[in-house]
């Protein structure tokens, strides 16, 4: 067997899989989707705040309540996405004292109100660009969720069936989107009158009926505190008490606060890249085995090279391309990750974290590559005995579900952080061993049964290739026949010595 | 000194006895012809000789050596069933199989293009070979064949599905190969191109050897056939093993059909004549051509009752 010989092969191989309109669309769907799903993403969201009015014929506080506390939560989500931000970039001197510098906490409306008392995101903004070095980015400021209007004086004098007449013709003829878009009744004789109306061109969201139920429902018990005596200096202190909740978690991009399920982001991604480009390079290259035998150019072939020049050759040439495909994506991700200005790098930083020692390293290579040819050599066997791509077919889809369905079971109990008996199992067949090692390194895996599972794998690929290579060998010039089981099973035995 | 010897080869599959007990051997230069029916073994024996299957007994000496990838590059092969990669250019392909003899890509490359320009294909070069016709595509893949010069050239049933025109570019790069002292062994069943072509002869019948021979070894396989008019009684001669007579326009002469005993010469026959004053108005030599050679020794059994 000669390196040469292979590497012709495999080169061959290669150029014909480069020369396929598939590859390279298959090449270029991932990172045109990758970099199409946001701009995609970001034009079909509606960034416009939602436009309520509330008419308040209760003469009570109740609508101006109502806007505070939509206010509040969102001062309260303003808060936290500028302290992840300072944090992020370690901009806390900026005002060591403000509630923003400061991680560790569920901000109150104690602290929303210092906030908007000391200038709010504009006051904060101005002490952070003072501080910001060159090259951070700037803070994006999270759009208002809800943005509230002063009734129409239409709606203002509309009354009984005429006001949801009313709300209706704004909803209908508002061309210029200045229209609410919903509106909240509170009736005269609220809270004798329990009965709120809301009105609305579109579904209203949960999150806004909840919060209006509870606001009003803070209301209510007030005004019923207030009926058996409780003051409303202390009722409201009732109502509004909230214990202060310290928060400790390590800094954004740092950790946990992004769950192991992060940690276990690249380790996943790495598993699950492995089985398409298994998939994808597996059946480029079933294609060319196929083409060689339809074509009757195997003993044109084999007068040249010996079977297993040529089926290393092919295997090697499948792995190229698969490779290749995959450092173009790691490409495009990092390509990614730098126009993202570090986002996404600090998001999976903890999540190269488990896999950024040497030993792990070299673990995910050996495994990644164990990985593809012992799957690639099932394909190899498989286009060694098929004369074309149908009956090609009904060999791989009983492999395919074979390899595919427990690594969806395993991705779905590594996300779910749960390494029991399917996980345990998938380890040790070494059929599924690469893809469940790869999967699990984020949730960390013991070095006994790295060692123990990359050297059973080894083995048990050593042992496919010199089976597989007696099939290419004793197939490959066996066309129009279709080899029963038995036939198989003896072309997998060794050759009979020859007797001179 | 043989390039190719080959002693008590059998090749068996399951129970099907493919080649039984073959000894053979090719010299440089000598364009041996390999004839037989389907099945007669033809095939198999060749995938013995280039390694592709492994003969379940006897052995085999290339080159002076076991059949290996080593000798590769002095071989030249053609199957019987031939095709190419239709992606593929013609003058890539053959550099390709060029390269797996490990010929250097610039040589292969140069030789490609020479074997191109004298099959009357040098402009489609470049061409895919999806896009060439099936005559072209036998050409180029001839050229994949010679394009390493090979001290051997094996051609398993190289005329078959060959027009006219594309038999003599054979016919002829055959020739031109065993003047330059390239041993040729080619598979046939057509008699004709054996007859036309080839040194020496082995016939094959279900695997086993009936004959290994020049031409004119092959046709004295067969009786000497003669006719002659004589007024004497010809089949009573030495050396005549049956006779036949039939009236002539003179009716003191008999026109006399001959059938001589295996191994004797005609000649003989002749001079026995003229020595004993045994006049003769007619004397004609009908010699056994191959394919009655081949019937005789292959096919005879092979015909149904």
């Amino acid at each position: 067997m000669t390196l040469a010989n292979i590497l012709l092969v495999a080169k061959r191989e290669m150029l014909e899989i480069l020369k396929l309109k598939s590859f390279w669309l298959t090449l270029l769907i991932l990172p045109a989707a990758l970099a199409l799903g946001p701009l995609l993403g970001s034009n079909l969201e509606n960034h416009e705040p939602t436009r309520v009015s509330v008419v308040d014929r209760s003469g009570g506080d109740s609508g101006k309540a109502l806007e505070a506390r939509f206010q509040f939560d969102e001062t309260q989500y303003l808060l936290r996405e500028l302290s992840d931000y300072v944090q992020r970039f370690g901009l806390q001197k900026a005002d060591p004292d403000a509630p923003w510098s400061a991680h560790d906490r569920w901000y109150t409306p104690a602290d929303a109100a210092a906030f908007e008392a000391s200038g709010g995101i504009d006051g904060a903004l101005s002490k952070i660009e003072a501080v910001r070095p060159e090259g951070t980015p700037r803070f994006e400021i999270p759009q208002h969720e809800y943005t509230f209007l002063v009734p129409p004086s239409a709606l203002l004098a509309a009354q009984g069936k005429a006001f949801e007449q009313t709300a209706r013709t704004l909803f209908a003829n508002d061309p210029e989107d200045k229209n609410p878009e919903i509106i909240v009744l509170i009736p005269n004789d609220f809270p004798a009158d329990l009965g709120i109306k809301v009105f609305a061109n579109d579904d209203v969201p949960r999150r806004f009926v909840a919060k209006l139920q509870e606001v009003l429902t803070i209301d209510l018990r007030t005004r019923l505190l207030a009926e058996s005596g409780v003051t409303g200096a202390r009722a409201a202190l009732v109502q509004n008490i909230t214990p202060t909740i310290a928060i400790d978690t390590p800094p954004p991009g740092g950790g946990a606060s992004e769950t192991l399920m992060v940690r276990s982001i690249v380790p996943l991604a790495l598993a699950y890249i492995l089985l398409m480009s298994l998939m994808l390079s597996g059946s480029w290259m079933l294609q060319g085995s196929v083409e060689e035998r339809s074509n009757k150019l195997i003993e044109s072939l084999l007068a040249c090279i010996s079977p297993e020049e040529l089926m290393y050759g092919k295997l090697l040439g499948s792995m190229s391309v698969g490779l290749m495909m995959i450092s173009v994506w790691a490409g495009c991700a990092g390509i990614a990750a730098f126009a993202t200005h570090g986002a996404i790098s600090d998001m999976i930083r903890p999540a190269l974290e488990p896999i950024s020692s040497p030993g792990i390293i070299a673990a995910i290579i050996f495994f990644f590559v164990a990985g593809y040819i012992g799957v690639s050599a099932i394909f190899v066997a498989i286009g060694s005995m098929v004369d074309s791509m149908n009956e090609a077919q009904g060999y791989m889809m009983p492999v395919l579900l074979l390899i595919m369905l427990p690594i969806l079971f395993l991705l779905q109990a590594i996300l779910a952080e749960n390494d029991g008996v399917i996980v345990q199992v998938l380890t040790w067949v070494p059929l599924w061993t690469p893809f469940a090692v790869l999967a699990r390194l984020g949730l960390g895996i013991e070095t006994w049964e790295l060692v123990g599972a990359g050297t059973l794998l080894a083995v048990a690929i050593a042992a496919e290739l010199i089976l597989v290579a007696r099939l290419f060998r004793e197939s490959l010039l066996a066309t129009g026949q279709k080899p029963t089981f038995a036939k198989l099973l003896q072309r997998l035995r060794a050759p009979p010595k020859v007797e001179n | 000194m043989f390039v190719l010897e080959t002693h008590n080869l059998v090749k068996r599959f399951d129970a099907l006895l493919a080649v039984d007990d073959l000894s053979f051997s090719v010299a440089p230069g000598e364009i041996f012809g390999f004839l037989g029916g389907n099945g007669a073994g033809k095939t198999t024996t060749l995938r013995m000789v280039l390694d592709i299957v492994r003969p379940t007994s006897g052995s085999i000496s290339l080159l002076g050596s076991a059949p290996s990838r080593r000798t590769a590059a002095s071989i030249g092969f053609l199957p019987e069933e031939r095709g190419l990669y239709a992606g593929m250019s013609a003058i890539e392909t053959i550099v390709y199989f060029g390269r797996l003899k490990g010929m250097d890509k610039a040589l292969a490359k140069s030789r490609g293009l020479d074997l191109l320009e004298r099959f009357d294909l040098r402009d489609r070069a470049k061409s895919r070979i999806s896009d060439l016709s099936k005559g072209m595509a036998q050409k180029v893949q001839l050229a994949t064949a010679l394009v390493n010069e090979p001290e051997i050239l094996m051609l398993d049933e190289p005329f078959s599905g060959l027009d006219p025109v594309n038999q003599g570019l054979l016919e002829n790069e055959i020739r031109r190969a065993s003047d330059r002292g390239a041993a040729v062994i080619f598979s046939t069943h057509v008699m004709q191109h054996a007859e036309r072509l080839c040194d020496r002869l082995l016939l094959l019948k279900k695997g086993r050897k009936r004959f290994e021979g020049t031409l004119k070894e092959a046709r004295a396989q067969l009786p000497t056939r003669l006719t002659a008019i004589s007024r004497f009684d010809l089949s009573s001669l030495p050396g005549v093993a049956e006779g036949q007579s039939s009236p002539t326009e003179d009716p003191e002469w008999r026109e006399w059909s001959l059938k001589l005993e295996p191994g004797v010469d005609p000649s003989q026959v002749l001079e026995h004549c003229s020595t004993n004053g045994i006049a003769l108005r007619h004397w004609d030599l009908l010699q056994a051509n191959l394919h009655e050679v081949f019937v005789q020794l292959v096919g005879a059994e092979d015909i149904k009752p």
